[in-house]
């Protein structure tokens, strides 16, 4: 409860929430569970996120009706999702799950050699 | 001596010289691909053509044609200016277009030249020849296919290095140069085709697509793998060393390098000692620098002055004159640097130096080498003693036969001939007008030696006004400069043994045999973990050659300077630094806190380091009791293994390769590439 | 040049177990010392050239072939003459007669420059195409090998091969097909022109000198 007044970064703020009961007719969710609304009188579309909010989480498929790209429902109007297609996710960067390439040091991978490396003497 | 006009500027040429040479001294640039200034005129490039007026309507070869009076050269006519463009065009024409993967770029005469001279674009719309790789050693890569045949590795392999087997095969369009049966070049000296050659078709193995010469820094320094003190720029990127090429220097080496200068410093990031290590219930442990000292003080207090330091063969005068005051500040003077026991007679320096001077020797009419072989120990001297032949010298030599690469009369591995030499020699000596003799460490080393070679001066007339004849030969970078600093025992190493220093400094020393000093406590002050850290109780990480500021006196007492091309690595502190902290440590501490201080003293108490140049020794000889060498006396060159002489070599993968596969005849397979 | 290519190439330790023991016959051995005192004191050098056409021979004797210079026997005529190997071998290496490849008995060698070729050198090759030679190779029974060379200078009786050390001019397909036939069989067919001709004079006989045709007839008293 206290998250919900004082802070603003994940779901909705309270202000949000209203304005989405009046305003705002619930006209879907996707698979990560962001709800989607279409306003009543004026026709805006807006999301409330399940989680952080962060603009990454919007599925392709409901991005594009979220910018207005398409007219109806993704369901409706795009064509059906083929085999291949991956569900979508968030932006990973900056988490563990980043993605990085072959050899990197975050990965434990070994540096390219250098100018200046030198082999230092051990004892045995 | 011929007056002739160069685009109307009058010069005086001495006679014999070239139109080419008369186009330099009147401050005209001549481009040129075939000739070198210290190799036989050749004459094939084409590229420096000019227009002689007294002669046929055709451009002349300026590296050919004699200078004769009254000639009118022109070397900016639009003749000349064709004639240039169209050597160029047809260089290349069948030359591969490789400027983005070859080792040349940046330092390529091609490049420079076609830029300067050349017509700007090409006609030709053909299709190129191309040429397989040949195999010339471990340490010449080779790319025949940007070879424009000018033949100068030819002539440096015969003339200069000795060794005739480089070659060109086949005829016209289809002329190779190769090496004999694709075999390795075995000279010592076949780096220097690298430098030689103008375009990219020879470059040095273990630096090829390594860095280009733009991101070097190039710093002058002194090479310390053997006594000649070779003038070297040493190019680094970075804090590595990429590679050593030689400077000019008409009194030492001339143009030229050998194998190991050249090759040693990927030594330099292999083995390296970076941090002190303590031995520790017999084993050696990584330590810091005050645990370091304060185990080296808690031995100095029970030692007094039995302390004793050996110098290693690559130290620089700082370093030897730091350690040599610090032994000093604890009342001793046991302090040596003739590691490997020779133990002659050192009191006048003059009487072990190379009199003759290195540029000296190759007016010599007659030599005679007593136990020296010249080709390993001191190659730049043989290059010289090579040139005194081809000039008419005769050499006679006392000792094993090795091939020198000129033709030498073997006297035989008999010492005692110094007492009687066989007649021929002994006239050709005395008759000569400048005969010289050159002694080698091993001759030495037998007991009588350095008197009875002594002895000849005067029987055979070797100090004749300004020359003297008489010379020693030593293998080691650091040889003068310690005995100038009279690091130097009655005795040599027999002697420090005897006297059983409680605390011994090693300065570098790894080819030293350390077991008479098995009750000594020893600190090792180096730059690479060879023989001597094994054998530490106290390790110093210290700066090898390429990383202090140095004084190096090379065989025939020249001062040369040094400077530091990068630091060195992890906890390694420059060597004269370390005992100026130690002897703080040890509450004597030494009169200066810097470098500069450092000199200061130095020149104070040795004015002969203060300026670069070669030093007079006065001569003035030690009176040895004569002792008799029993006939049959044999001798045995010192160096076993030329590619690996010192610590650096031999942690270098090049010269074990070289070692492994010239000397020792291993097969490698050649990577394909 | 390495224009004559062997069905198979010896690598340098066979040809070292082969040839490694090479020295001059006895014949050899003197002709050798008159070659080499043709020059003067200090030029022995200059005698690389015939020396190295000496063991061309005799190693096509001892092969009953017309002879190839191993790199064996070229560091042998390198060390009778006290010279770098490198200096004979790239003096070997200049000049085209020196094979460095073995070749086969008869080394028949086509000149297709351009005389020749107008006067019908095309068909002088099929003629050795037809009986299986191949241009660079020797034939597997080690008879012939068929090498084009440059003009050989004998302009006037195009076309022509050069067979070992002979010419053999005026050829055509058929003349051509008969001397391979003989030297196949074993025989040494005439050399010289193959037609009805006394060496570059013409054709029935010479229209002007013509005493010239039998005997060195002096014209010096006749002149007008």
């Amino acid at each position: 409860m206290l998250k919900k007044i004082f802070t603003w970064w994940e779901g909705a703020t309270i202000g949000t929430a209203l304005h989405s009961w009046r305003n705002g007719s619930k006209v879907g969710s996707d698979s990560l569970g962001n709800i989607y609304y279409e306003g009543k009188k004026d026709g805006r579309r807006w999301v409330i996120y399940a989680g952080e909010n962060d603009a990454s989480a919007v599925p392709p498929e409901w991005h594009s009706w979220l910018h207005k790209q398409i007219d109806g429902l993704p369901d409706d109007v795009l064509p059906p999702v083929r085999a291949f297609e991956k569900p979508g996710t968030r932006n990973l960067t900056g988490t563990d799950a980043a993605y990085r390439p072959s050899g990197a040091l975050e990965k434990g991978g070994q540096r390219q050699a250098a100018t200046g490396d030198y082999e230092a003497w051990t004892p045995n | 001596m011929p007056k002739v006009k160069v685009d109307g500027i009058e010069v005086e040429v001495p006679v014999g010289a070239t139109v080419m040479q008369a186009c330099e001294a009147a401050g005209k640039e001549i481009p040129r691909f075939c000739y070198h200034e210290r190799l036989t005129i050749a004459g094939n490039c084409r590229m420096c053509l000019v227009e002689v007026k007294p002669g046929p309507p055709k451009p002349q070869a300026s590296c050919a044609l004699p200078a004769s009076d009254g000639q009118e050269i022109t070397t900016m006519s639009p003749a000349v200016k064709k004639a240039r463009e169209g050597v160029m065009e047809f260089l290349l024409i069948n030359h591969p277009l490789d400027c983005p993967i070859c080792d040349q770029g940046g330092e390529c005469d091609l490049q420079d030249q076609a830029v300067a001279y050349g017509r700007g674009h090409s006609r030709f719309a053909e299709n190129k020849r191309a040429v397989t790789e040949k195999y010339m050693g471990p340490v010449v890569k080779t790319i025949m296919t940007r070879c424009i045949q000018c033949t100068r590795c030819v002539r440096f392999a015969e003339e200069v290095a000795g060794v005739e087997e480089i070659g060109a095969i086949y005829r016209g369009e289809n002329m190779q140069i190769t090496s004999y049966l694709e075999g390795a070049v075995t000279s010592e000296l076949s780096g220097n085709v690298v430098d030689l050659c103008p375009v990219g078709a020879l470059v040095s193995k273990p630096y090829s697509f390594e860095a280009r010469p733009w991101e070097l820094s190039k710093v002058p320094g002194i090479d310390v793998s053997d006594g000649v003190g070779t003038n070297i720029r040493i190019d680094s990127r970075l804090r590595e060393v990429m590679r050593v090429v030689p400077r000019i220097s008409e009194e030492v080496n001339e143009e030229w390098a050998h194998d190991k200068t050249r090759h040693m410093v990927d030594g330099l990031t292999r083995n390296r000692l970076d941090r002190p290590w303590v031995r520790k219930g017999g084993k050696l442990q990584a330590a810091t620098w005050e645990e370091a000292f304060d185990a080296i003080a808690k031995v100095a207090k029970k030692a007094g002055d039995s302390v004793a330091a050996v110098a290693g063969d690559l130290v620089d005068v700082e370093t030897m004159y730091a350690a040599k005051k610090l032994l000093a500040s604890l009342g001793s003077n046991l302090i040596e640097g003739r590691q490997t026991g020779l133990a002659y007679d050192a009191t006048n320096i003059a009487a072990v130096n190379f009199n003759t001077t290195i540029a000296g020797i190759e007016t010599a009419d007659a030599i005679l080498l007593v136990g020296t072989n010249p080709r390993w120990e001191a190659s730049l001297v043989n290059t010289r003693i090579r040139k005194a032949v081809k000039k008419g010298a005769k050499v006679f030599a006392i000792g094993p036969e090795v091939d020198l690469t000129y033709p030498v009369e073997w006297l035989g591995n008999d010492m005692s001939l110094l007492a009687k030499l066989p007649k021929a020699a002994a006239d050709a000596m005395t008759k000569a007008e400048r005969p010289a003799m050159i002694v080698g460490g091993s001759a030495l080393k037998v007991p009588g030696g350095q008197a009875a070679s002594l002895a000849l001066v005067d029987s055979l007339n070797l100090i004749r006004g300004d020359w003297n004849g008489y010379n020693v030969l030593h293998t080691v970078a650091a040889r003068t400069a310690g005995l100038m600093l009279g690091y130097a025992l009655a005795g040599g190493m027999a002697a420090l043994a005897e006297k059983a220093p409680k605390l011994l400094f090693l300065l570098g020393a790894d080819e030293a045999d350390l077991s008479p000093f098995d009750k000594s406590f020893k600190v090792y002050v180096g730059h690479h973990g060879d023989k001597g850290a094994h054998g530490a109780d106290v390790i110093l990480p210290g700066a090898a050659y390429t990383e202090k500021h140095g004084i190096y006196v090379n065989l025939e007492g020249r001062v040369q300077y040094s400077e530091r091309a990068i630091f060195p690595p992890g906890d390694a502190r420059e060597d004269w630094s370390i005992f100026r902290a130690l002897s703080a440590v040890l509450g004597k501490p030494l009169p200066f806190d810097s470098f500069g201080e450092l000199r200061t003293a130095l020149f104070a108490e040795y004015p002969a380091f203060a300026e670069a140049g070669l030093v007079r020794f006065d001569w003035a000889p030690p009176a040895l009791k004569a002792e008799a060498i029993a006939q049959g006396t044999e001798v045995a060159y010192p160096i076993k293994d030329f590619y690996l002489t010192n610590p650096i070599a031999r942690s270098s993968p090049t010269l074990r390769r070289c070692s492994a596969e010239i000397l020792h005849g291993e097969d490698f397979a050649e990577a394909a590439e | 040049m390495a224009d004559i290519l062997p069905n198979s190439l010896p690598d340098i330790e066979e040809l070292r177990a082969r040839w490694g023991g090479f020295a001059w016959s006895s014949e050899n051995e003197a002709q050798a010392k008159i070659i080499v005192g043709r020059y003067p004191l200090g030029r022995q050098h200059s005698a690389l050239l015939p020396l190295l056409d000496l063991a061309q021979r005799q190693v096509g004797a001892e092969t009953n072939t017309q002879g190839w210079l191993p790199v064996p026997v070229i560091e042998y005529v390198a060390k009778y003459l006290d010279m770098p190997y490198i200096r004979a071998y790239e003096v070997a290496t200049f000049y085209t007669m020196y094979n460095l490849q073995p070749v086969g008995r008869h080394h028949v060698q086509v000149c297709g420059t351009t005389p020749c070729m107008l006067r019908g050198s095309d068909d002088v090759l099929a003629a050795c195409y037809a009986k299986g030679l191949k241009k660079g190779q020797t034939t597997p029974d080690g008879l012939f090998t068929l090498t084009e060379v440059e003009c050989l200078g004998a302009c006037a009786n195009a076309p022509m091969v050069q067979i070992n050390d002979d010419n053999y001019e005026d050829l055509t397909f058929e003349s051509m097909t008969a001397i391979l036939e003989a030297m196949a069989k074993g025989e040494m067919p005439k050399a010289g022109p193959q037609i009805d001709r006394q060496t570059s004079c013409p054709e029935g006989g010479p229209t002007s000198l013509k005493e010239m045709a039998t005997e060195n007839h002096d014209y010096r008293g006749e002149w007008k």
